[in-house]
């Protein structure tokens, strides 16, 4: 299976006014196809910045991030919005739905920003997708209208409209009670599943990850390890709850 | 391109979304901009009628569209709302036939009014000094007399005309009473008080018929300086060629009197300048009061300037009072006496019960005043028929004198209330190069001649001038040395020539104003300061201009052209402050608009950058999001500029139908009439939505540009 996002050694700084902030301080990842993977660790240990390296949002420091053979420190803004456009969906923690706009337009948007498609296509892709979130019937409704479970659907249905290559999602769950979090990882995995779409997301619920395929574990902007569900210890205990816990406190 | 254009469709909807969204925002920009739109639409507009209106009034009474000059002038020419008495420096133009011919080269010129503005100092006449004049001709003539019965004519007249002097001396009597009562004795000239009370004694006037020359003499020299109530007046005046005039400003009405005929000396007042200047003050003070009544509904009681003018009119009964001789005087008081159902036996008094009016007997008290008393008055210290001799300053400084006499007076239709337009009065131009000080090659040999003949020293040269040649009627001159400007108007009797009588010359003087006729060729060739030019169309006031001063140029003439609007001066310069005070508005506007857009944007701007990053992330380019946001103000600009625009337009024609009233006389000629309608210009309601565009275009851009650095990493950024 061919790799669509390689991470080797990246780097990333952040400078406050006059003070460095290290956010990544040499990570190597490689994700292949299909792979549907959590990015786990506490607070400040670089889960967003990878995933911002990952989508494209940002660049590395050093070292290189390749995204669909794409090498992302040589392209231009330009570039990356683009490659951001047709190959990686985005799902936030807020959702970031658009909210003047309905379910409908708010879905169809990465579609208009493309120009690809016909209208008569369109609709057929936004409702098909809302039909498989199960919000086909509020196509209608502004975002206020609805939970925050159906808003991070109708987000889900967003990143994947385009059908890209992968999908990053940064905590997905973290605004959301524990059912409806599972319930969306499951609307996750199932289109992991029938649509063989790459899954990103960062979390720091264990609960969440054991979800996944596979578990990378950063610290303090490092590559810890790469574990398999089964490993994580004392999975749904209260204990170990949130992993690093300890390190947070 | 279908997906460029449901693009486009989106970022359309996202923005009016944006819009509605934020009403509150929307409604305090959009007003701003409904506003500014509005003014620039019903500002222009309302200027663009005035400067229409005012070059109706300009052109239309004595600008004509362009002005023509000697370029070699020092100062500029103005035609209009001069303020001083000062003339401009002007080079002359030497011979106007040869100027004519030139600018009717010119195809667009229609006609040509030779001119030349310029004023001088006028005394209107003494009551005391025309009554002493008709009582020393009265006493002539009874020397004179053959028969019996032209001597008991005589007689009478001079028992009369005694009684009106003698009503004056007890004039001169009660003030000298009254001024003891308010001044200290020593503030009194004793002197002059014994000589009033010489001229009141009974005795004086037995003895007057035994030495009546030397009493003439006693009351000329020592009373009548102290009954002195005449005014200076300054009299504008443009010399110009009647019939020119007449015909290139058709507007111009003659009001009273007739047209000067062609080659005649001749003056002709502005009515305006003859009711102002010329009306018995109490007069015209009552037509001002009932003006104020009856055409701004003001009310004595409430306004402070018809309140005043009353107790003038109250205060100042001396003037009708000197003109009152015996039997006046009896049937004043009787009349008086009735109308007031008053005993009082004191005419003056009587005078200044009957002024004494108010909002409810006013109307009656008016009617009165011009039906019972006004017949037996002068209202108008000069009148139609008369010959007005004015003195004026020529331009090397020497006194230049010249008998004109009075033809009538005009008016311009539509302007008759402005002041502006009736400031100047019309002479004929030969008597104006004489005042001026053009000297015509016989009047120079004529000077040489007797320079030669008095062995001619050298002293200041303008002394030397004055001196010799100073004034046609010398020793006038002289004996009036230090007030020298003087005009002696003589309604219905020739003028006194003190100390040496009327001379010969002065007779003559006065019998060729108004019998000689000069040749067209002499009003034609000579020299004028100014011309008028009317254009056949006016819109090519520039073009014509520069053909005016080409055309000059290759006749040998250095012509200087000027438009309307300059040559009428501080009016003219008045529009474009105007103009500039509007643009300032209307830039003060714009700015706060621009603010206050700006910063509406930018805070909106602020609160959408996560939805801008959550955009920017899913691949919308940054050009996607600058026309999100430049969209959404040009629709503001456009909705409510195009409301703003629209209101204005409408306000303009919903004005123009009712129109705006002139509140005071300088309105009347900026008006061109009783009210301005003004008209919607199409280029002013253009000009306005392609201003509202720009400044609100204009205004989205710092806004935008921040939108523009907002980054995908934005949209990840939580807000806790």
């Amino acid at each position: 299976m061919k790799a669509i996002v390689s991470v080797k050694d990246a780097v990333k700084n952040y400078t406050l006014g006059n003070v460095v902030v290290p956010a990544l301080r040499g990570v190597s990842l490689d994700v292949i196809e299909g792979d549907f993977i959590a990015i786990a660790g506490p607070s400040g240990s670089g889960k967003t910045t990878l995933l911002n390296l990952i989508g494209c949002v940002d660049v590395p420091t050093s070292g290189t991030v390749e995204v669909a053979g794409n090498d992302t420190r040589t392209l231009s803004e330009r570039q990356l919005t683009s490659l951001r456009l047709h190959t990686i969906g985005f799902i936030f923690q807020s959702f970031n739905l658009v909210s003047v706009l309905t379910l409908f337009q708010n879905v169809e948007l990465p579609l208009l920003l493309q120009g690809k498609l016909s209208g008569p296509e369109r609709v057929k892709r936004v409702t098909g997708l809302l039909d498989r979130v199960g919000l086909r019937e509020h196509a209608g409704h502004r975002p206020s209208e609805l939970s925050g479970g159906q808003r991070q659907r109708v987000a889900i249905a967003r990143a994947l409209v385009t059908k890209p290559g992968l999908v990053l999602a940064d905590e997905p769950t973290a605004n959301l009670d524990s059912v409806t979090g599972q319930n969306i990882l499951d609307v996750m995995k199932e289109l992991n599943r029938t649509e063989g779409t790459t899954f990103i997301f960062s979390t720091h619920d264990q609960r969440v990850m054991s979800n996944a395929n596979a578990i990378v574990r950063l610290a303090d902007g490092k590559f810890l390890d790469r574990i398999a569900p089964s490993a994580l210890v004392g999975s749904g205990g209260q204990g170990g709850h949130e992993l690093g816990k300890g390190t947070r406190a | 391109m279908r997906g460029k254009l449901a693009a486009l469709g989106v970022v359309a909807q996202m923005a009016f979304r944006n819009l509605f969204a934020s009403r509150l925002k929307t409604i305090i920009v959009g007003g701003i901009i409904f506003f500014g739109g509005l003014l620039v639409v019903a500002g222009n507009s309302l200027l663009d009628s005035l400067v229409a209106s005012m070059s109706r009034s300009v052109i239309g009474s004595v600008a004509g569209h362009i002005q023509v000059y000697n370029a070699a002038s020092k100062d500029p020419l103005e035609v209009m709302g001069r303020m001083m008495m000062g003339d401009p420096d002007l080079a002359q133009l030497d011979d106007f036939a040869k100027v004519r011919a030139s600018l009717l080269k010119v195809p667009n010129v229609k006609s040509v009014v030779p001119m030349g503005i310029s004023g001088a100092l006028v005394t209107s006449g003494n009551t005391i000094d025309l009554a002493l004049e008709k009582l020393r001709n009265a006493v002539k003539a009874r020397a004179n007399a053959k028969t019996d019965a032209e001597r008991a004519s005589a007689d009478a007249k001079v028992t009369s005309e005694k009684g009106h002097v003698r009503q004056i001396v007890s004039v001169l009597q009660n003030d000298l009473k009254n001024a003891k009562t308010v001044l200290d004795a020593r503030a009194i000239d004793q002197d002059d008080a014994a000589a009033v009370a010489r001229a009141a004694s009974d005795a004086f006037w037995r003895d007057f018929d035994k030495e009546p020359l030397e009493s003439l003499e006693f009351l000329e020299n020592r009373i009548a300086s102290q009954a002195a109530d005449a005014d200076l007046l300054f009299l504008n005046y443009v010399g110009t060629d009647f019939k020119a005039f007449e015909k290139a400003f058709d507007r111009m009405k003659i009001v009273e009197g007739t047209m000067v005929p062609p080659g005649k000396r001749g003056f002709l007042f502005s009515k305006q300048v003859y009711e102002e200047q010329l009306k018995l003050k109490a007069a015209r003070r009552l037509d001002k009061i009932r003006e104020g009544l009856e055409s701004q509904g003001e009310t004595i009681a409430a306004t402070p300037d018809l309140t005043r003018m009353v107790r003038e009119n109250v205060s100042q009964v001396r003037e009708i009072l000197l003109q009152l001789d015996n039997a006046k005087t009896a049937d004043f008081r009787a009349k008086l006496q009735r109308e007031l159902g008053s005993k009082e036996a004191d005419v003056g008094k009587l005078l200044a019960a009957f002024f004494q009016t108010d909002d409810n007997n006013f109307r009656q008290r008016y009617d009165f005043f011009y039906q019972e008393l006004a017949p037996s008055l002068e209202l108008y210290r000069v009148r139609v028929g008369d010959v007005l001799t004015i003195k004026a300053f020529t331009r090397s400084g020497y006194v230049q004198s010249v008998n004109v006499p009075v033809y009538g007076t005009f008016q311009f239709q539509g302007l008759e209330k402005s002041t502006l337009a009736g400031a100047l009065n019309l002479m004929d131009l030969v008597s104006f190069r004489e005042l001026y000080g053009f000297m015509s090659g016989e009047k120079l040999a004529e000077i040489q001649e007797l320079r030669k003949a008095s062995g001619a020293h050298d002293v200041s040269r303008e002394n030397a001038e004055a001196e010799l040649f100073g004034s046609k009627s010398a020793g006038d001159d002289a004996a009036l040395a230090g007030r020298r400007i003087q005009a002696t108007t003589t309604p219905g009797v020739a003028p006194v020539m003190r100390d040496l009588g009327e001379s010969l010359t002065g007779k003559l003087q006065r019998e060729e104003a108004k019998s000689r006729v000069f040749p067209s060729d002499e009003v034609e060739r000579g020299v004028v300061l100014n011309a008028a030019v009317i254009l056949k169309d006016p819109t090519k006031l520039r073009e014509t201009m520069a053909a005016i001063e080409a055309q000059g140029k290759q006749d040998g003439l250095a012509l200087k052209a000027i438009d309307w609007k300059t040559a009428a001066g501080l009016i003219g310069q008045f529009i474009d402050v105007a103009r500039q005070v509007l643009y300032v508005a209307i830039l003060i506007i714009f700015l706060i608009a621009l603010v206050i857009i700006n910063n509406a944007l930018v805070m909106a701007t602020l609160e959408r950058v996560r939805e801008i990053g959550t955009l920017r992330a899913i691949g919308a380019q940054r050009r996607f999001i600058l026309a999100m946001l430049v969209i959404e103000a040009i629709v503001v600009g456009f909705v409510f500029g195009g409301l703003g625009a629209g209101t204005g337009a409408l306000l303009v024609s919903v004005i123009g139908k009712i129109g705006i009233p002139a509140k005071s006389d300088v309105w009347f000629f900026f008006f061109s009439g009783p009210r301005l309608h003004p008209f919607i210009g199409t280029s002013n309601v253009i000009a306005a939505f392609i201003i509202v565009l720009l400044v609100s275009a204009f205004s989205s851009f710092y806004p935008a540009w921040l939108a523009m650095r907002v980054t995908p990493r934005q949209a990840m950024q939580e807000d806790e």
